[in-house]
């Protein structure tokens, strides 16, 4: 807190012309992020190295790539808890059908994206068709996905994958961790969908007030079944993904993701309301996190601080926020007359 | 009104459904290894294994540092458990002992196989001499360790192994059958060679857990094939959980349950308090693997006759010293023994691991003599 | 619907009092209580031993503190909030009262400050909820890291021993019936009636159910968050001094996704997450009925690899029967 509060008091004279991007929360974020970047770099010089900073990318690719249809849901006021489970069952999915049942790999990898995408759409059923809450809903699954990658494996892990599945998570393209171009991949195409189609402007619609969005003729179903058939599909994609980096399956993998994801995505702005958030937000999220947990280890800060620490950045980022939003409104209020 | 009924006969159906998969299964440590048990009795180990080739990985052109000082990082599994406290303590007595080496213990707050990957990358690219660890899966920490050995760090596990080639040495507590028939031996001796008994573990998954449960299966029914075998339930590191999964499984089988074998430090003194809360202390038998800290008022009030552990507190000691032998060139590959301060000379097993001794039985005459 | 529920109640004498009690438990209550009924049944008559009497006192006694801090809970939930951080303060307050404990304090004592404790930290997530108009999900997150770190921090991970004698309540059993289920019925009651008559009772169900409506009444919707909060750290202290004292060693961590269980309890019991809805009393059945399944599935033999998917969709059964009686009191007008 104390480390972050001089940026931000200077901020508005140093960079009056850019008041507004300030005020923002993602302006917030970035100032926290640059902060934080220049004391760590400044504690160790094996911070800011563009080794180091990619590795850093390889590891935040599952949470990244989960987060962003996390991004969609929560703007339309809705929760995914069940991320982490779906993630544990594509992984045994892949390496069952794979080892077990005789498949090729890459058929294997489709039938996980396949199995996420169908784990998100019978979510995305019940809360639309039957009207079951999400959080309740995929509180239900968070057990139940689990439960099923557990029977599935008759909890053995699979090992043993050829020599090029493991490009996807471990090695590298054009210099840079294959797995961050699916993440920026993902970024762009989110962000711009969210931003400037018709599909972004009815999520936030439908957060903002369900009804009204009905009322004016949205699909909203529709567009509800399809973030959650997302939020699956791109689970499944980080097992795949993750399986690659760590070369094995185990039932339990993506325990606890959704916590992480969640605290992410509410770190970037997403309002957990609805109606508010924005995929860049996310994103600088999503990178805060990890550069912090990754900082703060090469500074020599242990994990139970580190974690405790988060959870200070945490709170303190809405604080601010909230603070530069009450501020802007009383701006606004006085130059109303411009 | 339908509809409830129509729910009740799908539980129903689910609940018979599901329970004729049960017992179909056997055993078989959730992996594709064989088991090997050991001779029954106490005869000494049968035939001495044959000396196996090292299989160990080498740091590629690490730094010499013969004598010098050197900083150390330990990666458990988790971090705030007794367990690893206890060897950390180890770590810390080891360190001080030596006077060059410095150590610090971190790691993920649960034990989970990414979190403590990027813990140990952390602390490959903070740049230390050499990394100690657990595995939270053998496979998974494999490609992070490797990355080490290529770096020039030094890498040894305890505790829980990884592939061999992913680290230079393997400071193993116990073997796998060593374990399996110290508890099949000191539980069998409490309810009989025809006793039926029961387990309470963390989670099938955790690899240490699943390859001693299969060595007592095989143990078991190679030595004592009338005992019998009534089921294996999870609890995860969960001490209330434990506790009410042991209860469980007093209350289903009633008498016919003469023991309960706990797998972790958390499942065994949860069971020995389901059994004294049930007033059965004499008719249900628990032995388990346990720190002796937790397990005193169980066996100061009798209930708990015998605990199977190592000392946690020695074998972080070991993986320091073991550790500063890799570094000081005195522990190369080839070599069959390396000596380990108050330890004394510990010896080679299986290619690459160092063994530090046969498991302890902990009883009413020795526990006090424990504080960890 | 009601029908069944009526005649699984029907020995009750005084039919008034029965109207009344019906009226008390809503339905979603009755579904659980039926569900509960059903299981039993079920389970009872593959194997008796699970109606025996030990293992009903079992399944109560390791589960009573589930219950109760699912009390808390559901206020929170039914004020329109939510705390993520539960788990971690249950594990940081069992510490201290163990802690406590074995420093020589008055056994009254070690009871005692760990509900004051829960009281003062959950008051100030309560306050930054309310005052400083933070989404209780990210300030309960937060929480959550910072009480787990802490407590890991300090403790390490080091088990409490030698815990005084006299100290394990939670093992009393006056009468023959364990404590907390004494704590379990009692608190449930009392906060199922507070909830109804008193005057904050009734205000959190307005701030939950319809925030402006409440403020147009007069009713603070700060004052109101903060009280909630200030009562849920009063129950996790309870339900934290009830695990504490269960056995006779203190596992000085916290407990793995005992938050999500204690949310399962809630909304599962009927707490709808949008607030506003739900009674204490469901989310104390359904406190049990989750631990009635968990313990039933290993008497009827599930093989244990699928146990936590049956369980699951046994979760899913109770959600959705619950969804099916609205739909059809919705339909009835």
């Amino acid at each position: 807190m104390s480390r972050v509060a001089p940026g931000v008091a200077n901020s508005p004279s140093m960079l009056s012309s850019l008041r507004r991007l300030v005020l923002s929360h993602e302006g917030v974020l970035l100032i926290i992020l640059i902060v934080s970047l220049l004391l760590l770099a400044t504690q160790t010089d094996r911070f800011l190295t563009t080794d180091n900073l990619l590795n850093q990318c390889r590891l935040m690719a599952e949470v990244g790539l989960v987060a962003l249809p996390m991004t969609y849901i929560i703007i339309t006021g809705g929760i995914d808890l069940s991320v982490g489970s779906i993630l544990g069952l594509c992984a045994i999915v892949l390496g069952v059908a794979w080892k077990n049942y005789g498949l090729p790999l890459e058929f294997a990898i489709v039938l996980c994206l396949f199995t996420g995408a169908a784990a998100g759409a019978v979510n995305g059923y019940f809360i639309t068709r039957i009207g079951v809450p999400p959080l309740i809903m995929t509180l239900a699954t968070l057990a139940l996905y689990r439960g099923f990658a557990e029977g599935v494996s008759q909890s053995r892990s699979v090992r043993g994958y050829p020599e090029w599945f493991y490009r996807f998570g471990q090695g590298e393209l054009f210099g840079i961790p294959t797995q961050l171009w699916f993440l920026i991949a993902g970024l762009l195409i989110t962000a711009f969908v969210l931003s400037r189609t018709v599909f972004g402007r009815a999520l936030y619609a439908i957060g903002h007030n369900e009804t009204g969005a009905r009322f004016a003729g949205l699909a909203v179903d529709r567009y509800k079944m399809l973030i959650y058939t997302l939020s699956g599909f791109m689970a499944g994609l980080a097992a795949f993904v993750f399986v690659s980096r760590v070369s094995t399956t185990r039932s339990d993998m993506g325990t606890g993701l959704e916590l992480d994801v969640i605290a992410a995505v509410v770190l970037g702005g997403t309002s957990i309301f609805g109606g508010t958030g924005t995929i860049i937000g996310t994103a600088l999220g999503v990178v805060l996190i990890q550069l912090l947990k990754n900082g703060l280890a090469l500074t020599g800060v242990k994990g139970d601080a580190t974690i405790m620490v988060i959870g200070v950045v945490l709170i303190c980022s809405i604080l601010i926020t909230n603070f530069a939003r009450s501020r802007q409104a009383t701006g606004k209020a006085a130059n109303s007359d411009e | 009104m339908f509809k409830r009924i129509g729910i009740s006969v799908a539980i129903a159906g689910l609940l018979m459904g599901a329970a004729q998969t049960s017992h179909a299964a056997r055993w078989d440590g959730a992996d594709d290894l064989p088991v090997s048990p050991l001779a029954c009795g106490d005869e000494e180990g049968g035939a001495a294994a044959a000396a196996l080739p090292y299989d160990g990985g080498m740091a590629i052109n690490a730094p010499d540092k013969a004598g010098a000082e050197i900083t150390l990082v330990d990666v458990p599994k988790l971090i705030g458990i007794g367990y690893f406290a206890a060897t950390t303590e180890g770590m810390r007595q080891a360190a001080e002992e030596l006077g060059n080496v410095k150590v610090k213990t971190d790691g993920p707050t649960e034990a989970n196989i990414d979190d403590q990957i990027t813990f140990l990358d952390n602390f490959i690219t903070q740049g230390v001499d050499g990394l100690l660890f657990a595995a939270n899966d053998p496979v998974a920490i494999a490609p992070v360790l490797r990355t080490a050995l290529k770096k020039g760090v030094h890498v040894v596990g305890y505790d829980a192994n990884s592939e061999p080639d992913a680290r230079e040495w393997f400071v193993n507590q116990a073997e796998f059958n060593g374990i399996a028939k110290s508890m099949v031996d000191s539980i069998v001796a409490e309810i009989g060679d025809d006793g039926k008994f029961a387990i309470v573990t963390s989670t099938f998954t955790t690899p240490n857990q699943a390859r001693w449960i299969a060595e007592m299966q095989a143990y078991q029914e190679k030595c004592f094939p009338d005992a019998q075998w009534l089921e294996t339930v999870e609890a995860q590191e969960d001490n209330i959980l434990s506790f009410n999964q042991a209860n469980t499984l007093i209350n289903k089988y009633g008498e016919d349950l003469q023991g309960l074998l706990g797998m972790t430090s958390v499942a065994t003194p949860a069971s020995a308090e389901a059994v004294t809360q049930a007033g059965l202390c004499g008719d249900v038998a628990v032995v388990g693997l346990a720190t002796p800290n937790a397990m005193k008022p169980y066996v100061a009030s009798d209930c708990v006759k015998s605990v199977v552990l190592w000392n946690p507190v020695d074998l972080g000691y070991a993986a320091v010293h073991v550790m500063r032998a890799v570094v000081d060139g005195k522990f190369a590959p080839g070599a069959t023994e390396v000596s380990a301060g108050r330890l004394g000379t510990l010896n080679v097993v299986n290619g690459s691991e160092v063994l530090l001794g046969a498991p302890y039985v902990f009883n009413k005459d020795n526990i006090t003599d424990f504080d960890f | 619907m009601n029908t069944t529920a009526t005649a699984s109640l029907a020995p009750a004498p005084q039919r008034g009092v029965l109207k009344r009690f019906l009226r008390i438990f809503a339905s979603q209550e009755a579904v659980l209580l039926l569900a509960l009924v059903a299981l039993f049944v079920i389970v009872g008559s593959i194997n008796p031993r699970f109606v025996a009497e030990r293992n009903l006192y079992s399944i109560f006694l390791g589960n009573a503190y589930i219950a109760v801090a699912a009390i808390g809970m559901s206020m929170v939930i039914i004020s329109g909030n939510i705390d993520i951080s539960v788990g971690s303060l249950i594990g940081v307050l069992a510490t201290i009262s163990g802690s406590m404990a074995v420093a020589g304090y008055p056994l009254v004592l070690c009871w005692l400050v760990p509900v004051l404790a829960g009281v003062l930290i959950s008051s100030f997530t309560g306050y930054i909820v309310a005052y400083l108009k933070i989404p209780s999900i990210v300030v309960s997150l937060g929480m959550l890291s910072i009480l787990k770190g802490g407590l890991i921090a300090v403790t390490s991970g080091e088990w409490i021993t030698d815990l005084p004698k006299g100290y394990a309540l939670a093992q009393l059993k006056p009468f023959g019936v364990p404590l907390p289920i004494y704590f379990m019925i009692v608190l449930t009651l009392l906060a199922a009636l507070w909830m109804r008559y008193s005057n904050t009772g009734r205000a959190i169900y307005a701030v939950g159910g319809n925030a402006e409506a409440a403020r147009l009444s007069g009713i603070s919707k700060q004052r109101t968050i903060m009280k909630v909060f200030a009562i849920h750290g009063g129950f996790t202290g309870i339900a934290a001094v009830l695990f504490a004292t269960q056995l006779s060693v203190i596992q000085s961590t916290v407990p793995p996704n005992l938050e999500l269980t204690i949310i399962t309890a809630s909304v599962v019991g009927g707490v709808s997450i949008l607030g506003g809805t739900g009674t204490v009393i469901g989310s104390t059945l359904a406190a049990v009925l989750l631990a009635a399944i968990g313990s039933s599935l290993i008497f009827v033999s599930v093989s244990p690899y699928w146990l936590r998917s049956v369980q699951g969709v046994l979760i899913l059964l109770t959600v959705l029967a619950d969804l099916f009686r609205r739909k059809r009191q919705r339909k009835q007008g």
